[in-house]
């Protein structure tokens, strides 16, 4: 029985290719932009725009049950792969089919309106995490007790450690099963111990249905939560398949020395 | 995402909103009706008294302009800079951006509101008007409330490309203020100037609330049609830019 929901696809990710016009990079502002207008127009208009490819050509499934590892080093792609699969960008080739609920987290360190206290915090992120949710108080509230913040809990966000953020967001995130759960370097922000308790919880709840995508720049993060890697460089696929040789792959090829 | 859902979000996000503003400080509420009320009592001194603009029922023809034209103006001015502010959030969590902006404006919403009741109502009612036509101002508002909408969501995604444009907003709107007939007639501008005043969007926008108050609502059908015709046209180029430049917006945030 476990080997049919092992093979269920719920999400497939195929030939997606994204870039960046790589004018988005320039810090320029609008009066920047009339000064130049008026003084280069012909450059103004007729220079071409230099293009980025961040994905080039990039297919694969996410199955049932599947905890996928993605690795690559910085500026690989990682996020931007997030963030397609998480439906927030839209690659300009290709497509990705998915009738699953995304949850996706990509930093823990931020409250949506520091004065309120953690609680009420809580509260509102739950709203925007979960909107087809409509008593949200049973979930708060366990998330809440998850987190151990105790009597933290009701003084203002903002004067939260990182750590205690990341604790309150990571609780409340994984309060409820999503199909799809995206993790993009969030574990870094809260201790060893909570990290601990978070994975037990993470196991557990890919157990009750989802598939975790987790992305971390640790081998020991990966070993512990993922079964597959997918290893991204500059922008393609350069591996995917087991954990071990996944991490091997990656330290031989992308290794800053190679 | 169903719009029960969308909306859900909005409200709750505006109640917090409010609930952290009169946390801070109860004059931000005295302020709401505060600011809206100084600006028309010298508007209302300068043009009517000093400068003798002659229209009868000055009062209520300057609030008819004036009150909806802060809504616009300042609701664009405080949701153009909302995706940066909150571009930590937006880059955090998988939210979808437009809840963030409509909450901001239907805060600025109530206010104007707020405005309308406590202003404008008790100048009306003085001025013994007939009531009826203001049956149709939720037409005025649905069509400026749509625009705004649309307008904040084309500056607030250039905000994230180029970083100055409310400060460039901010002063294309005290250029504006004097190019549209907010405190003068339209019939004031000479005939080889008028093509300024049709160029204007903002023009079509304030007009219904300036026939509805003012003019007790004699010639509203033509005005509101192009009041719509306008505010669809914000909101098809909000669609268009956000379309464009959605996956450069997670990029540069």
């Amino acid at each position: 029985m476990d080997s049919t929901l092992d093979s269920e696809i719920i999400l497939k990710v195929e030939n997606v290719s994204l870039h960046f016009e790589l004018e988005h990079f320039q810090q320029k502002d609008m009066r920047d932009m009339f000064i130049s207008a008026i003084t280069h127009p012909i450059d103004f208009i007729f220079k071409p725009q230099e293009i980025l490819m961040v994905l080039d050509d990039i297919s694969f499934d996410i199955k049932r049950g599947m905890r996928l590892g993605i690795l690559g080093i910085n500026g690989a792609g990682k996020t931007t792969l997030c963030r397609c699969i998480a439906g927030m960008m839209v690659p300009q080739k290709g497509k990705i089919i998915s009738q699953a609920e995304i949850r996706a987290i990509f930093d823990t360190g931020t409250g949506i309106m520091p004065e309120l206290t953690g609680r009420e915090n809580a509260r509102l992120l739950a709203r925007l995490f979960f909107p087809d949710v409509k008593d949200l108080h049973p979930l708060v509230n366990e998330a809440i007790e998850f987190s151990e913040l105790g009597h933290f809990i009701d003084i203002p966000f903002k004067q939260y450690s990182k750590g205690m953020q990341a604790r309150l967001m990571l609780s409340l995130i994984s309060a409820r099963s999503s199909d799809i759960l995206i993790l993009d370097e969030v574990l870094d922000g809260a201790d060893v111990f909570f990290q601990q308790k978070l994975s037990v919880r993470m196991h557990n709840f890919i157990k009750a249905s989802g598939a975790t995508v987790f992305v971390s720049h640790s081998p020991e993060q990966i070993r512990s939560v993922c079964d597959s890697v997918l290893v991204i460089n500059k922008g393609k696929i350069g591996f995917m398949g087991e954990v071990e040789q996944g991490l091997e792959y990656y330290h031989q090829n992308l290794a800053p020395n190679n | 995402m169903e719009f029960n859902q969308f909306w859900s979000q909005v409200t709750e996000l505006t109640q917090a909103s409010l609930k952290s503003r009169y946390r801070r400080t109860f004059a931000g509420f005295i302020w709401v009706v505060l600011n809206p009320l100084m600006m028309f009592g010298v508007q209302s001194l300068v043009f009517k008294t000093f400068m003798r603009i002659d229209v009868p029922n000055y009062y209520l023809f300057l609030l008819g302009g004036l009150l909806p034209w802060i809504f616009f103006s300042q609701t664009i001015q405080m949701g153009t800079p909302i995706f940066v502010a909150q571009s930590h959030l937006l880059r955090s969590f998988k939210i979808n951006p437009m809840v963030i902006l409509a909450s901001q404006v239907l805060d600025n919403f109530i206010n104007f509101i707020a405005s309308f009741l406590l202003i404008l109502l008790p100048f009306y009612l003085l001025s013994g008007q007939n009531l009826l036509p203001l049956l149709l101002l939720p037409l005025a508002i649905v069509a400026l409330l749509i625009a705004t909408l649309g307008a904040c969501i084309i500056f607030g995604t250039i905000n994230v490309f180029f970083r100055d444009t409310n400060f460039v907003i901010g002063f294309m709107f005290s250029l504006l203020f004097f190019m549209t007939p907010i405190f003068y007639p339209k019939e004031y501008v000479p005939e080889r100037w008028q093509w300024l005043v049709e160029l204007n969007p903002l023009n079509y926008l304030l007009g219904p609330f300036k026939i509805i108050i003012h003019n007790q609502g004699i010639g509203f059908v033509n005005s509101i049609l192009w009041s719509f015709g306008v505010a669809i046209a914000f909101a098809l180029i909000a669609i268009l830019v956000w379309r464009k430049k959605r996956n450069g917006f997670y990029f540069r945030l």
